[in-house]
């Protein structure tokens, strides 16, 4: 129950709160400020879809019954507007099918109502180590892709020959050039994707591909 | 309805009950100074027949015995004619008392179970209508104690810190407070409605039973974003009615216009309450809505039992509706909405004339 003091140093980010019952609403909110995070209120799904939002990791939790969109339709709506969030569903039916549902869509807690401070605050910790996660992750693809844009065209063919396995020399007899200009291209494209050594570079590209 | 005709026809029941107990001596004596050809006592079925129904199985089976003797005594005391004959005759209406006795006794024990049977159904169905209730209602009481929990463990959350934050403990034992009252609210609500059973008429004003209702379908209407319009004549006469089963009418009208809106797109999804005087001492209530509608066709049919077109019912909606608003004077019909949908009207006297 006692807070302790690495718990609230470690959180930097936004709880996002859609709920309409104003009641419980608030009450999340105060318990998640209790716990030093930092939390913001919504009362439908169209309010929270309207907001801006800064770019911080964040989670979402949310009500399932909501009049007019749904928890499930925002959800669906997030997703399809490639906005994804880790998602607390909060519900006071432990339906089953809502709920493999939700988590079939990629929520990562689905809790009844009403339910244990610490199990919300666990969800919610998780959900917004899960989002820097995420974010540092695409911040590391996003520089992969520019490294990978700045190759020229014979490179990325010389890239793609070494990474499927060929040696410098097959690789140079399948695109009709010397072996030492492979050798001499395999350097530039090492320091232009900023590889230490040719197993990082084999993984940025399988990195690439996943993507 | 059935049932209903049965009451109103008391006085009825007691003539002719007493129209069998007379019927008896008189047959006695016509039986005892008229020849032993002249077979009388077959009329004491005419008496049995008349008192099946109105007695217990008992009182029809002690009635035969009465009868069985009398036939018997009038045997041996009638003093003129064939002494055989009259034998014989003793014979053939002691045969037919028995087994008209018999077969009326069979048909009474039938009614009994088809009886008990309708009383069930009625029970079930009451059941089943409070069922899909039950879950708004769950919600209903849920989220209150969501928030009572949750503000619980923020406020001990604040209270640890050093130093405590006092005022956001109080913000959070004064929103437990209010949620505390808001979940009693619901229970007392469905206490009302739960209590049932034995009817209480009492002075009830519309405006108040419409919006009682509607707190209790709130959660029902908010999730299938149902908009609900309501038009009350604010000068409308109080009705002597049983606020509660006036409540189930209400909120199985509001049920059916619910179940018929599911097939609408959620942006038209409307129902209208509306109340107005009538012609007569009455006030007119109607619940609209612009769902999938009723077939002409099945206008005369859908207040009977048993009729439904949905998958899960078993059509006792509304004719315990009907039976309920029959029992308070008024009636109940229905008319294809324009352009679509369907209206329910039924009406209530404002003046008390049902002696029930």
């Amino acid at each position: 129950m006692n807070s302790n003091p690495s718990e609230v140093v470690q959180d930097a980010g936004i709880v996002y709160i859609v709920d309409d019952d104003a009641s419980v609403g608030e009450a999340l909110a105060d318990l998640l400020g209790a716990a030093g995070l930092e939390a913001r209120l919504f009362s439908s799904a169209q309010d929270f879809l309207q907001s801006t939002r800064p770019d911080v990791p964040s989670c979402l939790v949310l009500d399932v019954r909501m009049p007019g969109m749904t928890g499930l339709d925002l959800q669906r709506q997030l997703i399809a507007l490639d906005l994804t969030l880790p998602t607390i569903f909060i519900t006071a039916h432990g339906d089953v099918q809502t709920s493999v549902r939700a988590m079939k869509a990629g929520a990562i807690e689905f809790l009844i109502k009403p339910f244990g401070d610490q199990d919300l605050l666990d969800a919610v910790r998780a959900g917004l180590a899960k989002d820097s996660s995420d974010r540092r992750e695409a911040s590391t693809i996003a520089a992969l892709r520019e490294r990978y844009a700045s190759l020229d065209a014979r490179e990325k063919e010389i890239l793609t020959g070494l990474v499927s396995g060929l040696l410098n020399k097959q690789v140079a007899g399948e695109l009709g050039i010397s072996e030492i200009t492979v050798k001499v291209r395999r350097g530039q494209i090492m320091k232009k994707m900023q590889a230490d050594s040719f197993a990082d570079l084999v993984r940025m590209m399988e990195t690439l591909r996943r993507t | 309805m059935d049932r209903i005709t049965r009451l109103g026809g008391r006085s009825a029941r007691r003539f002719r009950l007493g129209l069998a107990w007379v019927l008896v001596p008189c047959i006695f004596v016509f039986d005892t100074v008229t020849n032993y050809e002249i077979a009388g006592a077959v009329f004491y079925l005419v008496a049995i027949l008349l008192a099946v129904g109105l007695l217990s199985t008992r009182g029809v089976i002690i009635m035969a015995g009465l009868c069985v003797g009398l036939t018997l005594l009038s045997l041996a005391m009638t003093p003129r004619g064939n002494w055989n004959v009259g034998l014989i005759n003793a014979g053939i209406s002691i045969a037919a008392i028995g087994i008209t006795t018999f077969l009326a006794i069979r048909i009474l024990v039938a009614e009994a179970a088809a009886n008990n049977a309708r009383v069930q159904l009625t029970r079930i169905a009451r059941i089943t209508s409070l069922g899909a209730l039950t879950t708004s209602i769950a919600h209903e009481i849920n989220q209150p104690l969501t928030a009572i929990v949750t503000s619980g463990h923020a406020g001990l959350r604040w209270l640890e810190q050093e130093p405590a934050d006092l005022d956001k403990v109080r913000r959070n034992l004064d929103r437990i407070v209010a949620d505390a009252k808001r979940a009693s609210d619901v229970i007392a609500r469905v206490r009302t409605l739960a209590r049932g059973g034995v009817s209480i008429k009492e002075r009830v004003n519309l405006q108040d039973v419409v919006a009682d209702t509607l707190d209790l379908a709130q959660a029902d209407l908010r999730r299938n974003a149902v908009e609900v319009d309501i038009d009350i004549d604010a000068n409308l006469p109080d009705v002597m009615a049983d606020r509660v089963q006036l409540q189930q009418v209400l909120s199985n009208l509001i049920l059916n216009a619910t179940e018929a809106l599911k097939t609408e797109s959620a942006q038209r999804r409307n129902v209208e309450i509306r109340a107005r005087a009538g012609t007569h001492d009455e006030i007119v209530v109607s619940v609209k809505d612009n769902g999938s509608g009723v077939r002409p066709e099945m206008l005369d049919q859908m207040f009977d039992p048993f009729f439904t077109t949905k998958a899960a019912g078993i059509g006792m909606g509304l004719t315990i509706t009907r039976s309920i608003v029959e029992a308070h004077g008024g009636q109940i019909w229905a008319h294809p909405n324009d352009p679509r949908g369907a209206c329910f009207y039924f009406s209530l006297p404002t003046k008390d004339s049902s002696a029930a």
